[in-house]
């Protein structure tokens, strides 16, 4: 058990670093991102016993994270919030961000997409995941997925000034 | 030939079966407009990709390295909320110890999944974290011992604590190993500590109860503040009749 969950600890530490990107995805500010990293990283731990062997350990952190993310946008509003508002987090001098006007305006442009839009760009679109993959670890039907891939593109293209992709 | 913008995007990410990418990829050799859709989904997928790969040559953070090797290390104490500074350990959440109680709750229930929450066990006022629901019952009237297994709280050991006040310690059936340690105060029940974690275990404590499942920051937590013998079941059953208010 003890042995097994240190080598889970250490598969879980090569995975930091997208599951760093993932979250970054999610939540524009660093802090907040980590926030939900060592989150997920302790869920994940505790709930080891739950990782089936099949699993790609991946997947289920990203799921992990994820809803750890989802709890906490769902439970905005209804108290005093955990991580500052991301209102406030675009502007807060980003030190990552400043190196490049380009990438600020994707994660800015990223930050103002509809939760549900952003899981799934997140996961598609940064983290490379298949459209299958992502909607296991969201929970919803491939169509869905698609459809929400699809606005949230037409969306970033907008917000990033790169003109309308969609004209179907 | 059209196709929907759906059909170019999965084309774009590399989600359409043989057939199907065939024919899209005729379609872009005939159809500058085609061409020019697929590439700005490319265009886009690949701006994405490079703004946020800068995260992967980032150097990790220390508390997300010990968090993968601490927790996994000792699984029981990391998982500790400290709910009031003074008495409860902060061990891995200094950032949440900081904040100010009410921010605690959150805390909570982001811990300990949302079962807390909607089973309204727990609740909070005036920055102090209080027993409701199916806890309080339990802390203000069930005495210690084994109950049938439908008892959604088990009640571990009441000692009057050396501010005078009554603590209990407890353990949620729905939860296992999820425990914890009140003391009734004016008549209601503060969370003094709420852990997750087997028991595991501590050097030489003063007291511990047989059997017991408690997790260790609860076990400490009643060896600090305890003051003299835990109740037996008359002094129990005499503190539950004075509504567990300590008169000196």
């Amino acid at each position: 058990m003890s042995a097994a969950n240190d080598d889970l600890g250490e598969q879980i530490v090569q995975l930091l670093p997208r599951l760093r990107r993932f979250a970054r995805s999610l939540a524009n500010r660093v802090q907040d991102a980590d926030d939900l990293v060592q989150l997920a990283v302790e869920r994940a731990l505790s709930r080891s016993s739950q990782l089936r062997p099949e699993a790609q350990l991946s997947s289920w952190m990203f799921g992990i994270l994820r809803n750890a993310w989802i709890d906490e946008s769902r439970a905005r509003g209804r108290r005093t919030r955990l991580f500052v508002s991301e209102e406030l987090g675009e502007n807060i001098a980003d030190p990552a961000a400043d190196r490049q006007a380009d990438a600020l305006s994707v994660q800015e442009a990223m930050a103002r997409l509809p939760v549900e839009q952003r899981e799934v760009i997140g996961l598609v679109l940064v983290e490379g995941l298949s459209y299958k993959e992502a909607a296991e670890i969201i929970g919803a039907p491939i169509g869905t997925i698609t459809s929400r891939l699809a606005r949230g593109r037409d969306s970033l293209q907008a917000l990033l000034g790169n003109g309308r992709g969609a004209s179907a | 030939m059209t196709f929907t913008d759906e059909v170019l995007m999965a084309y774009a990410d590399g989600e359409l079966d043989t057939a199907t990418r065939q024919q899209v990829q005729d379609a872009i050799d005939r159809d500058p407009e085609i061409a020019r859709r697929v590439a700005s989904h490319r265009a886009l997928r690949d701006s994405l990709r490079s703004s946020f790969d800068a995260v992967l040559s980032e150097p990790l953070p220390d508390r997300l390295l010990s968090a993968a090797r601490a927790v996994a290390r000792d699984p029981a104490e990391s998982r500790v909320v400290p709910l009031r500074r003074n008495t409860a350990p902060v061990r891995a959440w200094p950032k949440w110890a900081a904040l100010a109680a009410s921010f605690v709750l959150g805390a909570v229930a982001l811990q300990f999944g949302t079962s807390l929450r909607e089973s309204a066990s727990i609740t909070e006022r005036n920055g102090q974290m209080l027993a409701s629901g199916a806890l309080q019952e339990a802390l203000s009237n069930q005495l210690t011992g084994p109950r049938a297994t439908q008892t959604p709280v088990q009640i571990g050991v009441s000692f009057l604590s050396k501010s005078g006040h009554y603590c209990r310690t407890f353990q949620l059936q729905e939860a296992t190993s999820l425990g914890g340690l009140a003391c009734n105060e004016a008549g209601s029940w503060k969370l003094e500590v709420l852990a997750r974690g087997e028991a595991s275990a501590i050097q030489n404590p003063q007291y511990r109860p047989a059997g017991s499942q408690l997790p260790p920051a609860v076990i400490q937590a009643v060896n600090d503040n305890i003051a003299g013998d835990p109740l037996d079941a008359k002094s129990e059953a005499l503190a539950r009749a004075q509504k567990w208010h300590h008169t000196q």
